[in-house]
């Protein structure tokens, strides 16, 4: 160094000859060749790095190349990722992220920026799909996709039932064989489709779209077996979870065991913990319907009979007092029909009354004092008839109403299910009483049934179970 | 079946009615009779309709054609596997 602080002394007697410096001839390079030669010496003097830092500064340009600044706490290293490897990075770029980034350096000759040119990215800490993972799923639940009241009811009585999964997967195998055994007459379309690999959730997509649109089909369930991350990576995917989250029919996601928590279980509107548990979803509603109707139909029977009832109660006091002031007093409660026909009745009678006595008045005038007593006697046995024909003709009236209510109640207790009690016939319910036990497959031993008789109920506890299917 | 009763839901709906009607009670006799001939013909159509869903399994393929399983893709319907066990 001292040498140099020296050279400005041109004419200065060099003490020592063999010292001084042999002046190198000058030689002018320009800006770009001594750039070149920096870049050269940058790309052959570091092999490939893997270097860790924390990401800022970062954009994507329209061109979806990725800038950012990797820095630490004393240093800051320029960066770009080319869209040729970044879109192979299953998460985003974004400021703050700890990441390891591997690479060249190499330099920007038009900035005279050295820089490096990362080929791959992983986060550092969590795994890459992880991250990917939370960030997709913090941008969906933000728009709101995985709100509770966008959940739409399974229909009770889907008249056919979707399935998306893979032909040959333990899924699609689960689901068929729940269905065969709780639901034989379902009607199933599925849509074969493959559940992983590059571009699998797009595939999934679109099978859910397509079977959207088969007319009948009420419910979708989408899904697949157990596997890993990696695996299950389809199901992660925004383009699925968008179509999930628009598709116009109810979608039941099944993906994997129950630990295995997918973006589509977020966005579906009901999420199974397995294949089978969506198919038993699927059936319970069924069930649930089934029961619900018989409760109806109960309820129907019962105020049918105490309706009945309440006409055998009036019916009955009516046969016991046969008394006309009474009679058509009751009649008339009988409904219209009968009402009708007795203001006919009354109607006819006292026309035929007064019909009567106006001839008899005009024949006593005629007849002035002449066998008075005679006509007037004649007279009266005529009224006296038709005073007991109208009694007759009342009571037919009578006895027709009693006859049709008879029948109509006899045709009600053969509808009834308390007329099957009585003839011995016991429902055997849950314990809870809220289904009825059809099958000896649908309780094990120890469980407790309750069990309807013609006069009272019973619990009873299940010893052994034998059913046509075990 | 009858062609006043259009659907399961329509229907179950409607027995909810006119269960609820005649729960409320003082009805003529021949509308209470006609209402639960309405209810018990409600009540069998959705029985019906829960029991006889048809029993078919299909495939939906790439074409978008639907074909029935057990032809196209060598799989047993349900009811088979089912009672099988």
């Amino acid at each position: 160094m001292s040498g140099l602080f020296d050279e400005p002394f041109e004419d200065a007697p060099l003490s020592r000859e063999e010292a001084a410096p042999v002046r190198p001839r000058r030689r002018v390079v320009s800006v770009s060749e001594v750039t070149t030669q920096i870049r050269n010496a940058l790309e052959s003097g570091f092999d490939e790095l893997w270097i860790e830092g924390e990401i800022s500064n970062c954009r994507v340009w329209n061109t979806g190349h990725v800038y950012f600044t990797l820095k630490d706490s004393a240093a800051q290293l320029k960066g770009v990722m080319f869209r040729s490897a970044y879109r192979y990075l299953k998460f985003k770029l974004e400021d703050g992220l700890h990441v390891v980034a591997r690479g060249r350096l190499s330099v920007y000759e038009p900035k005279g920026e050295y820089q490096l040119v990362c080929e791959h990215m992983e986060p550092h800490g969590v795994g890459a799909l992880q991250l990917a993972f939370d960030q997709l799923k913090g941008k969906l639940q933000a728009e709101g996709l995985f709100a509770a009241d966008r959940k739409r009811p399974i229909p009770a009585l889907p008249r056919k039932i979707g399935i998306v999964t893979s032909l040959d997967g333990a899924a699609l195998r689960d689901i068929l064989k729940v269905l065969g055994r709780r639901h034989p007459n379902a009607h199933i379309v599925i849509r074969p489709v493959r559940v992983q690999g590059d571009g699998a959730g797009d595939d999934i997509a679109r099978a859910l779209k397509a079977l959207a649109n088969v007319t009948g089909v009420e419910v979708i369930i989408v899904g697949r077996g157990g596997g890993s991350i990696e695996d299950l990576w389809a199901f992660n995917e925004e383009a699925l979870a968008r179509t999930i989250a628009a598709c116009p029919v109810p979608v039941i996601s099944a993906v994997g065991h129950e630990v295995d928590v997918t973006i589509a279980d977020f966005v579906a509107d009901l999420r199974a913990p397995t294949p089978s548990a969506a198919a038993e979803m699927v059936v319970t509603a069924k069930e649930e319907f089934c029961a619900r109707i018989d409760r109806l139909h109960g309820r129907l029977d019962a105020a049918m009979r105490g309706n009945i009832q309440r006409r055998r109660n009036v019916l009955h006091a009516l046969t016991s007092r046969r008394g006309l002031a009474g009679w058509h007093v009751r009649v008339a409660m009988q409904g219209r029909h009968i009402s009708e026909l007795t203001h006919a009745l009354r109607r006819a009678a006292s026309s035929l009354v007064a019909r009567r006595s106006r001839e008899h008045q005009a024949r006593a005038v005629r007849l002035e004092s002449r066998d008075v007593r005679r006509s007037l006697a004649a007279m009266r046995a005529r009224l006296a008839a038709a005073d007991s024909r109208l009694h007759v003709t009342a009571g037919r009236v009578q006895e027709r109403a009693a006859a049709r209510l008879t029948a109509l109640a006899g045709r009600l207790d053969t509808l009834s299910p308390l007329a099957v009690l009585a003839r011995g016939y016991a429902v055997c319910w849950n314990a809870d009483r809220t289904a009825i036990v059809r099958r000896a497959s649908a309780v094990t031993p120890g469980d407790v049934v309750r069990v309807t008789l013609h006069e009272g109920e019973i619990d009873c506890e299940v010893r052994s179970a034998h059913g046509s299917d075990n | 079946m009858d062609p006043t009763i259009k659907d399961f839901e329509s229907a179950s709906a409607e027995l909810e009615a006119i269960v609820k009607k005649m729960e409320e009670g003082d009805l003529t006799l021949e509308k209470a009779l006609e209402l639960y001939e309405r209810g018990v013909q409600l009540s069998r159509f959705c029985h019906a309709r829960l029991e006889e869903a048809e029993r078919r399994l299909e495939i939906l393929n790439e074409r978008g054609e639907i074909r029935p399983a057990h032809a196209a893709m060598g799989l047993t319907p349900p009811d088979d596997s089912g009672k099988s066990r």
